[in-house]
C-alpha cells in the first residue's frame, strides 16, 4: 500500500514522537443511563480494562533491526547504537512517572522538546561495568517506592542489569535528553531493508547518547525507566567540548573526589529492569572511508611489490606430485586472470587427462584446466541429488534416440505417413499413431475390387495385348488391334466398378416402422417354406 | 552457497501427485531443472574452493582489491567436470557430446538468473523464464575480489557496477538503467573476503556502506574531539565540513566516559542556527523541535567508494582509480495531526 502520506524512495519522514491514543495501564469504564420517569434515576455499571503491552519483558520479534549489529565486529567508535522497533509507539506506550510519583521538572524549561518522554532508554556499557541477572525477582530490581508506585505487581520475574550507581548516573540520560534520544522514522517501504516484511514503513528508534570507545568490547542494554523518578534527572551533568587525548580514560578525580565526599551512592549498585540487551566488539582499523582509501588496488596477478612468481601468461609454478609418485613443477591459473581470454571452442572434454597441456618452450604441464574439471567433478559427485538428476537426463535422451529409430525403421518397414514431426512430439505415444495410419492406407489406398472377372488381367496378358503384338510381330499397331478384332476396347477397356447402391444408416426403430418392407419380408418367407415343403414332400410340418 | 532446490517434503509431494515424474509438458531434451541450477550455480563458481580461485595469497594480500576476467573456459572444464559424474561408456560419453553445445547455450541463459535464484526472488521455472528471454550468448564476466576489514566490518556492502560514467554523489535510483550492468554475483566467500561478478566490463565501480537502518555518528576532528556537519533540515550537509564555520563541536558529559550531552547538543544546534540566520542566504538547520530535529543533525550518511578506469598502466579494461564520496540522504521532519 503506497499512499500519498508515504515518503517518496530513497527519502525518509522523522517524527518526534507518536503516542498512543490511551497508554498501558489497567482502566475502569463506568457506564450509566439516567432514566427520566417521574424521578430521575440511573444504573451505572463499572467495568474494568487492561491494555497490556511490553512492560518487564521485550518479545524480541518487536526489535526489527540493532546497530551496531548482534556481536558485530568493527570500527563502531564513531557511531551511536541504536534499537529500532517495529511498533511505530512502543517507547510511549507506558507513562515514565505517575502524579503521585512525578519525574523533577528541569531549572531551565524555556525550550522543551517537543512530545511526551519515552519510557525505555539505550544505555551502552563497556565489559566489566555492569552484571546481568536473569530471573529476578522484581522486588529485587526496583527500589520499595518504584514497586509500589508501580503498582505492587505480583510474582513478576524479569531480567535485570546492575552497574555502580555513580556510573549510571553518569550514563543515563534526563529527562529531555530522553525525549531527544527516541524518534519515529518513516520510510518508503519498498525500501527493503527497513520494512521487514508486511510493515507499514514506521518504526520507532531509540538511540544511546554514548559513543563505543575503541578496541571495547561493549554492550547495549535497553531498560525500562517506568516510574524511576530516583534516577532520572531533570538537568543534565557538567559537560565539556574537548575529549582531549585522553579518550577512553576514565576520569577518576570525580569519582574519587566523590567518593572523598563520603556519598555513599557511589559504592551503591542499581539495578534497571532489562529488557533486551545485544553485545558488539569495537575494534578495528578505522572508518569505511579510512580502510577503501588504504586498499590497494589492481588487476589480480598483475601488481608490482610482494607477488608470487608468475609466468607472463599469469600461470604460477606450483610443486604436484605426479602419477609416477615424481616431484614435479606444474603451471596454474585460476579462473580469474587479467585479461580477457578467447573461450575454449575445443569442447566438451571427457576427463581430466584430455585438459592437460604443456607448454612447448619448456615441456611443463599446465593443470588449470585439468584442475577446474576435477573440482567439477568432485562437487558434482558430492551431491547425491545432482547425480540422479544427471542419470534421468541421459536416461530421457536414451529414451528419446530409441524411439527416434523406432520411428524411422516403422515408417522404411510398412509405408505408412505416420502424422508429421512425430519425432518432436516426444510425449505422443507411437504405436497408436502407426495403427492409425496402417488402417486409413488399407481402407483408401488398396486397389478396386471392380475386376470381377479379371479382364483388365486378361487383357494384358501377351496375347491379347495389341501393343505386345505389333512388337512381336512388327506390325504396325493399327494392324494389331485390328487382328485382335479393330476394337481398341475389346479387351482392354477399362471396366469401372459398379456404383454402389447407396445404404443411408438406419435405426432399429425406422427398420422397425418400416411396415411394407417387414410385410414383403414375411411374403417371402413363406413362399420359401412353402416350396420346401412342396420338394420334401413332406404333407404337413410343424417348423416355423 | 546455493539454497537447496527443494524439501523433503516436497519432493515427496511431488512424487505422490505425479508418479510418473515427469510433467507432460516438459521437453525432455532440456536439463532437469536441479542440474540446470547446479550447472549454473557452478558456473559463477559457486561452491569452488578458495584456494583455487586464488592458489596464492599474495595474489590478494589483506586489504586490497583485485578486479579480473572470468576464463570462461575455466568454467567450462567445470561444468564438463561435473556432468562426467557417472559417465561409465562410450554412451554416455557419446551423449555428453552431442548435448553439449545446447547445454553451453542453456547455461548461458540460466548463469543470469543465478543472483535472482540466490537471493530467493523467484523460484527456479519464473526465474529461468526470465533468463531464457534474452537468447545471447555468454558476454564477457568480469568481477572484483575484495580482502578487507571493510567487508567484515560492513557486512552488506553494496557494490554497484556501472558501463558508463556517473556523475559523483549521484542516487543510485537516478542512474539510467542503461549504464547499470547486471551484477552476476556478489557474496561473502569468508568473513573478509568478498566476490562480485558483473557482466560486461564496468567503467565504474561502487562500494557503498550498507543502507540497512540509517545510522547516526558523529566525526572525529583529528585533535581528539568530536563534531558534526551542519545540516539543513532535509539533511543535506552544507558542504564543505571540513571549515570550521560547518562544524559543530560535539559536546561531552565530564568524566571521559564518551557520552554525548544531548541536551546540551540540541542548545548549540539551535545557537548555531541563530548564528546563521544573521547571514543572508544561509540555509537554515532543522528545527529543533525534539527528536527528528536532533537525529537529523547526527545522521551519519553512507560513504560510498568509487572505483574507475582512469589513463593508467593497465591495458586491460578495469584500470582503477578511487575516489570516496558521500550521497546525500533525503530526509523531512513531519508531525502527526493530533
Amino acid at each position: 500500500m503506497i499512499n500519498q502520506f508515504d515518503p517518496p524512495r530513497g527519502s525518509m519522514y522523522l517524527y518526534d514522537d507518536i503516542t498512543p491514543p490511551t497508554v498501558d495501564g489497567s482502566y475502569k469504564m463506568t457506564v450509566s443511563t439516567n432514566i427520566n420517569y417521574g424521578t430521575s434515576q440511573s444504573a451505572p455499571i463499572d467495568r474494568f480494562f487492561d491494555i497490556v503491552g511490553p512492560r518487564f519483558t521485550l518479545d524480541p520479534t518487536i526489535v526489527t533491526s540493532v546497530f551496531p549489529p548482534r556481536n558485530g565486529q568493527g570500527s563502531y567508535e564513531d557511531s551511536l547504537p541504536q534499537i529500532v522497533f517495529s511498533r511505530r509507539t512502543f517507547p510511549w506506550e507506558r507513562r515514565i512517572d505517575s502524579d503521585s510519583n512525578p519525574l523533577p521538572k528541569p531549572r531551565d524549561n524555556s525550550n522543551p522538546p517537543n512530545g511526551d518522554i519515552p519510557w525505555v532508554a539505550l544505555l551502552l556499557f563497556e565489559e566489566g561495568e555492569f552484571t546481568l541477572l536473569q530471573n529476578q525477582t522484581l522486588e529485587s530490581v526496583v527500589p520499595v517506592h518504584v514497586f509500589t508506585a508501580l503498582g505492587s505487581p505480583a510474582n513478576i520475574l524479569c531480567d535485570a542489569v546492575e552497574a555502580d550507581a555513580g556510573l549510571l548516573q553518569s550514563l543515563l540520560p534526563s529527562r529531555e535528553e530522553l525525549q531527544l534520544l527516541c524518534h519515529v522514522r518513516q520510510v518508503n517501504v519498498e525500501d527493503r531493508e527497513l520494512s521487514a516484511g508486511s510493515s507499514d514503513g514506521f518504526f520507532s528508534v531509540v538511540m544511546s547518547n554514548r559513543l563505543p570507545a575503541p578496541n571495547t568490547i561493549c554492550r547495549a542494554c535497553l531498560v525500562s525507566l517506568e516510574q524511576r523518578t530516583d534516577l532520572v534527572r531533570a538537568d543534565p551533568p557538567a559537560f565539556e567540548y574537548d575529549l582531549g587525548s585522553r579518550g577512553n580514560v576514565l576520569n577518576l578525580a570525580n569519582e574519587v573526589g566523590g567518593l572523598s565526599l563520603g556519598l555513599p551512592v557511589l559504592l551503591a549498585k542499581t539495578r534497571l529492569v532489562l529488557l533486551h540487551s545485544w553485545k558488539f566488539t569495537v575494534q578495528g582499523p578505522g572508518t569505511f572511508r579510512q580502510l577503501m582509501q588504504q586498499v590497494n588496488i589492481g588487476m589480480i596477478g598483475q601488481t608490482a611489490g610482494n607477488q608470487p612468481q608468475l609466468t607472463d601468461t599469469g600461470h604460477l609454478h606450483l610443486p604436484i606430485l605426479d602419477r609416477a609418485g615424481e616431484n614435479e613443477i606444474a603451471w596454474y591459473r585460476g579462473p580469474l586472470v587479467p585479461w580477457q581470454l578467447t573461450r575454449d571452442p575445443l569442447g566438451p572434454y571427457h576427463s581430466a587427462d584430455q585438459c592437460r597441456r604443456a607448454t612447448p618452450e619448456t615441456g611443463a604441464e599446465d593443470v588449470s584446466y585439468a584442475a577446474a574439471f576435477e573440482v567439477g567433478r568432485q562437487l558434482a559427485a558430492a551431491d547425491a541429488r545432482l547425480a540422479q538428476e544427471l542419470m534421468r537426463w541421459r536416461r530421457e535422451s536414451y529414451k528419446q534416440a530409441a524411439r527416434a529409430d523406432t520411428i524411422t525403421k516403422v515408417q522404411a518397414a510398412i509405408a505408412v505417413d505416420l502424422p508429421t514431426a512425430l519425432n518432436d512430439k516426444l510425449r505422443a505415444p507411437i504405436a497408436p499413431a502407426v495403427s492409425v495410419s496402417a488402417a486409413q492406407a488399407l481402407a483408401s489406398g488398396g486397389l478396386p475390387v471392380a475386376d470381377r472377372y479379371r479382364i483388365n488381367i486378361a487383357a494384358h496378358t501377351a496375347g491379347m495385348d495389341p501393343a505386345a503384338l505389333a512388337t512381336t510381330w512388327a506390325i504396325a499397331a493399327d494392324q494389331a488391334k485390328a487382328i485382335l478384332g479393330g476394337d481398341p476396347a475389346t479387351l482392354g477397356a477399362v471396366v469401372a466398378p459398379v456404383a454402389e447402391t447407396p445404404r443411408p444408416n438406419v435405426t432399429l426403430e425406422q427398420v422397425a416402422a418400416d411396415t411394407a418392407g417387414l410385410n414383403r419380408l414375411a411374403t417371402a418367407r413363406d413362399t420359401l417354406l412353402q416350396t420346401a415343403i412342396l420338394k420334401l414332400g413332406k404333407p404337413t410340418g410343424g417348423t416355423k | 552457497m546455493r539454497a537447496a532446490w527443494t524439501t523433503g517434503a516436497e519432493a515427496l509431494r511431488a512424487r505422490m501427485v505425479n508418479p510418473v515424474q515427469l510433467a507432460a509438458p516438459s521437453p525432455e531434451a532440456e536439463m532437469p531443472p536441479y542440474m540446470e541450477s547446479f550447472l549454473a550455480h557452478l558456473r559463477l563458481l559457486i561452491g569452488v574452493p578458495f584456494d583455487y580461485l586464488v592458489a596464492d595469497s599474495r595474489l590478494l594480500p589483506d586489504e586490497s582489491i583485485r578486479f579480473f576476467y572470468l576464463d570462461r573456459s575455466w568454467c567450462d572444464r567445470l561444468v564438463d567436470g561435473a556432468l562426467s559424474v557417472g559417465k561409465i561408456g562410450t554412451r554416455e560419453q557419446a551423449h555428453h557430446q552431442a548435448h553439449a553445445p545446447q547445454a553451453q547455450q542453456q547455461l548461458d541463459r540460466t548463469e543470469r538468473v543465478v543472483r535472482i535464484l540466490q537471493r530467493g526472488l523467484q523460484d527456479f521455472p519464473s526465474a529461468k523464464q526470465t533468463g531464457d528471454q534474452n537468447p545471447d550468448a555468454g558476454q564477457i564476466v568480469t568481477g572484483l575480489l575484495l580482502r578487507s576489514a571493510a567487508v567484515s566490518g560492513w557486512p552488506q556492502m553494496d557494490v554497484r557496477a556501472f558501463s558508463g560514467d556517473v556523475p559523483a554523489g549521484i542516487d543510485p535510483s537516478q542512474v539510467s538503467n542503461s549504464l547499470v550492468m547486471s551484477l552476476l554475483r556478489l557474496e561473502r566467500l569468508s568473513p573478509s573476503v568478498l566476490i562480485a561478478l558483473f557482466q560486461g566490463v564496468p567503467k565504474l565501480v561502487w562500494c557503498e556502506e550498507p543502507h540497512h537502518g540509517v545510522q547516526f555518528a558523529v566525526q572525529e576532528n583529528g585533535r581528539g574531539g568530536f563534531f558534526i556537519p551542519v545540516r539543513d533540515a532535509s539533511g543535506k550537509a552544507l558542504l564543505p565540513s571540513n571549515a570550521p564555520a560547518n562544524q559543530l563541536p560535539v559536546p561531552f558529559r565530564t568524566g571521559g566516559r564518551r557520552v554525548i550531552a544531548v541536551a546540551q547538543l540540541r542548545k548549540d544546534i539551535i545557537k548555531k542556527d541563530q548564528d546563521l540566520s544573521t547571514h543572508t542566504g544561509a540555509p537554515h538547520l532543522p528545527a529543533q523541535t525534539g527528536a527528528a530535529g536532533y537525529a537529523i543533525s547526527v545522521l551519519s550518511p553512507p560513504w560510498r567508494q568509487r572505483f574507475q578506469k582512469a589513463a593508467g598502466t593497465f591495458s586491460g579494461g578495469i584500470n582503477i582509480a578511487s575516489a570516496v564520496e558521500r550521497p546525500q540522504l533525503a530526509v523531512a521532519i513531519k508531525s502527526l495531526l493530533k
